[in-house]
């Protein structure tokens, strides 16, 4: 088998002196769709973190295509291909939809496909069209999230990491959310997922790893998870 | 006609205080971008205005370049120092914090005040052309050709730099990563880059003040610092990020400064203009014409 496209292997992480995460391993293959579920501070984010390098790994690899990623700066891990969406959206509030998308599309490998990849996400989105001469700002929620992800994929990624793109959503927008990542991973965009809402993410996801306050604790396929009496027990008690 | 001529005389301190305070918004351009990108105050502005001053005077009376033209010289010459002020200085001191930051910049503009006085004596100098002592008159009102001339040069800098933000890619990652540097660097916008960029701009913007200061007014080696405390007030007029609010925020100070000597009396210009400072950080804390920053 080729190699995974990403892979994590036995990776430690302290922000200062306290550790977050513990000896995890996880891998990503093109055109999969993973997902990293658990409770809050389950190291979730913090994985995100030190693969987009905004945190250091003080032991372990991160291997990309095989080869392993030294210590890089966010915005050269960038150009490799990795996307990150961060939770929160952290869209540029005061510029426009379209001054967004086009700083998406900032380094000279996307640069080029510029109007190609904003005929892509407004097909996506029709509505960020619409918008696209509104501050960023003035969005709702759910277009806000929509931006952060078309901001990402004007940067042409290889792997699209998305940290809670459900988070803070009405109902009907968290569905129309999980369908959104739904088509992209149809459409062929390698994912790597973070939720909360692990229900609606076991249903959608390819393979799904759990945390558990910074270790690896159970790891499988959606459907495996569903039929595993310890994971219903944890995380969907409240479906019972 | 008492009623004509002082209504002449006013038009007139209000035509002064329009065309002096447009250098101070320029300078207060540079400041309000290198705040905003980096949360620098890079006090040491306006004794960078005077270095440039230095530089056209003596442009000027060693090859008697004109000023004007030493202005088109000393652009690339301040991005150039600008670039180096941030890759050697701040670039390594920003990352231990605002306060390291305030410190070197204030260490910066006493060591290049006594190096300027040191060099070239602490006496004042001025630039003394053809034209320095010109007037157009229009009606009964006397305009001077360089103060007119520094009016157009601060309005092309700030339209230069307004264009320059919002249409460049480059303009738009400045305003991006000025919003959220970390959000900017995970689209692969270097932060180092972006901020020896605004840096560059903003030493640029001081230079071009410092020029234009030198064709209309005499300066000293320690006149800078006046500048800088003039420029933070425009920021705060202006309100911070805004471009053209910059250059608005200079030419109110200067108009209040220039009011405020006529009807009280000339002491009390810089008394005036800091009360105004007060006045509005207490009642409009984000700027007389900048929009109201949300909080994301």
């Amino acid at each position: 088998m080729a190699n995974p496209l990403l892979d994590v292997v036995d990776l430690d992480v302290f922000y200062g002196d306290a550790q977050a995460i513990w000896g995890v391993s996880f891998c990503v293959h093109k055109g999969g769709m993973v997902a990293l579920v658990g409770a809050n501070g389950a190291g979730k984010s913090t994985l995100l973190n030190a693969i987009s390098m905004f945190l250091h790994a003080s032991r372990g690899r991160i291997l990309w295509n095989g080869k392993p990623l030294l210590r890089l700066k966010p915005e050269e891990v960038v150009a490799l291909g990795i996307c990150h969406v961060p939770e929160g959206r952290r869209l540029f509030s005061r510029l426009t939809v379209m001054e967004n998308l086009e700083l998406g599309a900032f380094l000279p490998q996307a640069r080029g496909a510029l109007e190609e990849s904003l005929e892509h996400v407004f097909a996506l989105f029709p509505v960020l069209k619409q918008r696209r001469r509104q501050a960023a700002g003035s969005l709702s929620g759910g277009e806000q999230q929509m931006l952060a992800i078309a901001r990402a994929l004007m940067a042409k990624p290889r792997l699209l990491m998305l940290d809670e793109p459900s988070l803070g959503l009405a109902p009907v927008m968290v569905k129309l959310m999980f369908e959104i990542v739904q088509a992209l991973n149809e459409q062929g965009v390698t994912l790597l997922l973070v939720e909360q809402n692990v229900y609606q993410t076991l249903e959608i996801a390819s393979y799904v790893y759990v945390l558990k306050t910074g270790r690896l604790e159970l790891e499988g396929t959606g459907s495996d998870l569903l039929k595993n009496p310890d994971f219903q027990k944890a995380y969907l008690g409240a479906l019972k | 006609m008492t009623g004509f001529s002082s209504l002449t005389v006013f038009v007139q301190i209000l035509i002064n205080g329009i065309l002096f305070g447009s250098m101070y918004g320029v300078a207060a351009l540079g400041l309000s971008l290198i705040f905003g990108s980096m949360q620098i105050i890079f006090i040491a502005q306006g004794t960078v205005m005077i270095l440039a001053a230095y530089f056209s005077y003596w442009m000027f009376t060693l090859v008697s370049l004109d000023p004007f033209f030493s202005l088109l010289l000393s652009l690339p010459v301040f991005m150039g120092l600008g670039w180096l002020i941030y890759r050697g200085l701040f670039y390594k001191v920003a990352a231990a914090g605002k306060n390291p930051s305030l410190l070197l910049a204030f260490g910066l503009m006493v060591l290049l005040q006594n190096l300027m006085s040191f060099a070239w004596t602490p006496n004042p100098r001025a630039i003394k052309t053809s034209y320095t002592a010109l007037g157009l008159a229009v009606g009964s009102l006397q305009i001077s050709f360089t103060r007119l001339m520094v009016f157009f040069i601060g309005l092309a800098a700030t339209g230069l730099v307004f264009l320059f933000m919002r249409k460049s890619l480059w303009g738009k990652a400045v305003r991006a990563a000025s919003e959220d540097m970390k959000a900017a660097a995970i689209l692969g916008i270097s932060p180092r880059r972006v901020s020896s960029l605004t840096f560059a701009i903003g030493i640029a913007l001081a230079g071009v003040a410092g020029v234009a200061t030198a064709t209309t007014y005499p300066f000293d080696p320690y006149f800078g610092f006046l500048f800088s405390l003039k420029a933070l007030i425009a920021v705060a007029f202006g309100g911070l990020g805004s471009v053209g609010g910059a250059l608005l925020g200079g030419i109110l100070l200067g108009v209040i400064e220039s009011v405020g000597s006529y009807v009280i009396s000339g002491g009390w210009a810089d008394a005036i203009s800091y009360a105004a400072f007060i006045l509005v950080i207490m009642l409009k804390p984000e700027g007389l014409f900048g929009k109201a920053l949300r909080s994301a």
